[in-house]
């Protein structure tokens, strides 16, 4: 199964390590795993073109089977191997309610997360504005408030008890903010969501080679 | 079930149209809702901060749970009611593979479709450039013309994924409000087949936009793409 499996990644990348951190969960060790650099482009290259004709990672395919957003790949893996690894949808309603909302507004957090700290990489020079970077760290700043109090409630995971999807699809944004410095004492209730999964061994064997032994940078310090 | 069901919604809202539609094809008819108006700043009202904290429309609610979150609702919708109306995911790996890759797809046609048809709202006065204006058309013509070859053999019964799905209750409300602002139907013949194809599916035909927002201002935006 895992053998007919093919991803290509980059490290560090969020949509990448949603993936890996499914593939582990699902019990699908011994994929054909593909680590390419996003500095020498190799997103670009021919090879992951002819999976990605967008020129984007994550890149996956099972067999014939081509799937490369990385939403859609942990929704496949776990619709298609419901019966082994963990169960990463809960049963429970409400559970599964939270965890679908908490998914998809991932998306706006990675989003506002992309537009602080990837700013200078999408806006050309001349395009650039000090309002418009003020109003982008605001509008993190508002939605790393946002999901803060959403631990707040019952937790310890993002659908309430059970780990679940929507921890897979956003905790690599959270390490992603950690990483680029966001204060462990502003923001305690991510602080200990972080620190409590990433010993979780999907999370741990998946971590992103380049950040172990090397220090993160302080971007978000003062966020 | 439906009678336990509240939706906010904004007229020609893409995100509110697809949740419609998913009620219907899951014959949820019945439920609860409310039509608001993006132009009084409605979506930013009590009514749907109790409901959706970011001001923001769809707000729907299924007794206690609450799903905002429009991909998030339809899914939703589809795996609790998996047993009636019609069935939106589908089963077979090769298909229900395409049928998420396409449906999430349909979100990165959605902002760039807004970028284009939106940009004063994206970017404030004093912010605005035409590099920009030309760089968001140029991309959106790309993205176009990757879903015109999606759609090369578009035909009844024969949509994004096969079978009428997800993706299409996505992408579907974008493709149409396009045309709306004045995508060519000339230039992008298989779309437009598409859309000509699904506009009398009764899911779709029941729930469509009453009204457009600002559509005299921005009704050929799209028209030189």
């Amino acid at each position: 199964m895992a053998k007919d499996m093919t991803l290509m990644w980059g490290a560090g990348s969020p949509p990448c390590w949603r993936v890996m951190i499914a593939l582990e969960e699902k019990n699908l060790q011994g994929y054909n795993s593909k680590q390419l650099s996003f500095e020498k482009g190799e997103h670009k290259s021919k090879d992951v073109m002819a999976i990605n004709p967008r020129g984007q990672l994550p890149a996956f395919k099972h067999g014939n089977i081509v799937l490369n957003e990385s939403y859609g790949i942990c929704l496949y893996l776990e619709d298609q191997f419901k019966s082994q690894g963990t169960k990463l949808t809960p049963d429970n309603k409400a559970e599964n309610a939270l965890m679908l909302q908490r998914m998809f507004e991932g998306l706006t957090l990675f989003d506002a997360m992309k537009q602080v700290l990837f700013y200078t990489r999408f806006v050309p020079e001349n395009e650039r504005h000090d309002s418009a970077q003020k109003r982008n760290a605001e509008n993190l700043k508002s939605e790393v408030g946002r999901w803060e109090s959403y631990l707040q409630g019952s937790g310890p995971y993002l659908a309430g008890k059970t780990f679940s999807l929507a921890d897979v699809i956003v905790f690599p944004v959270i390490a992603f903010l950690f990483r680029f410095g966001l204060s462990e004492e502003h923001y305690p209730k991510l602080a200990a969501y972080h620190n409590t999964l990433k010993d979780r061994p999907s999370i741990k064997s998946t971590w992103p080679p380049n950040w172990v032994d090397t220090p993160g940078q302080p971007a978000l310090k003062d966020l | 079930m439906a009678k336990s069901m509240t939706l906010l919604w904004g007229a020609g809202s893409p995100p509110c149209w697809r949740v419609m539609i998913t009620l219907e094809e899951k014959k949820l008819q019945g439920y609860k809702h409310k039509l608001l108006s993006f132009e009084k700043e409605d979506h930013k009202s009590q009514e749907v901060l109790q409901i959706n904290p970011r001001g923001q429309l769809p707000a729907f609610k299924h007794g206690d749970d609450i799903i905002n979150e429009s991909v998030g609702a339809c899914l939703y919708l589809e795996n609790q009611f998996k047993s009636q109306g019609n069935k939106l995911i589908p089963d077979s790996p090769p298909q229900q593979a395409l049928m998420y890759q396409r449906m999430m797809e349909g979100l990165t046609l959605t902002e760039k479709l807004n970028l284009v048809v939106f940009y004063d709202l994206y970017a404030p006065e004093g912010e605005r450039h035409e590099s920009a204006v030309k760089r968001n058309k140029d991309n959106l013509v790309a993205e176009l013309q990757r879903w015109e070859g999606y759609l090369e053999n578009v035909a009844a019964g024969s949509y994004l994924a096969g079978a009428f799905s997800l993706a299409d209750v996505v992408a579907f409300p974008n493709i149409a409000y396009a045309f709306r602002y004045g995508l060519s139907v000339g230039r992008y013949p298989k779309l437009a087949k598409y859309y000509s194809l699904l506009k009398d599916r009764p899911s779709i035909k029941t729930t469509w936009p009453p009204q457009w927002y600002q559509i005299a201002q921005r009704s050929e935006i799209l028209k030189d793409l």
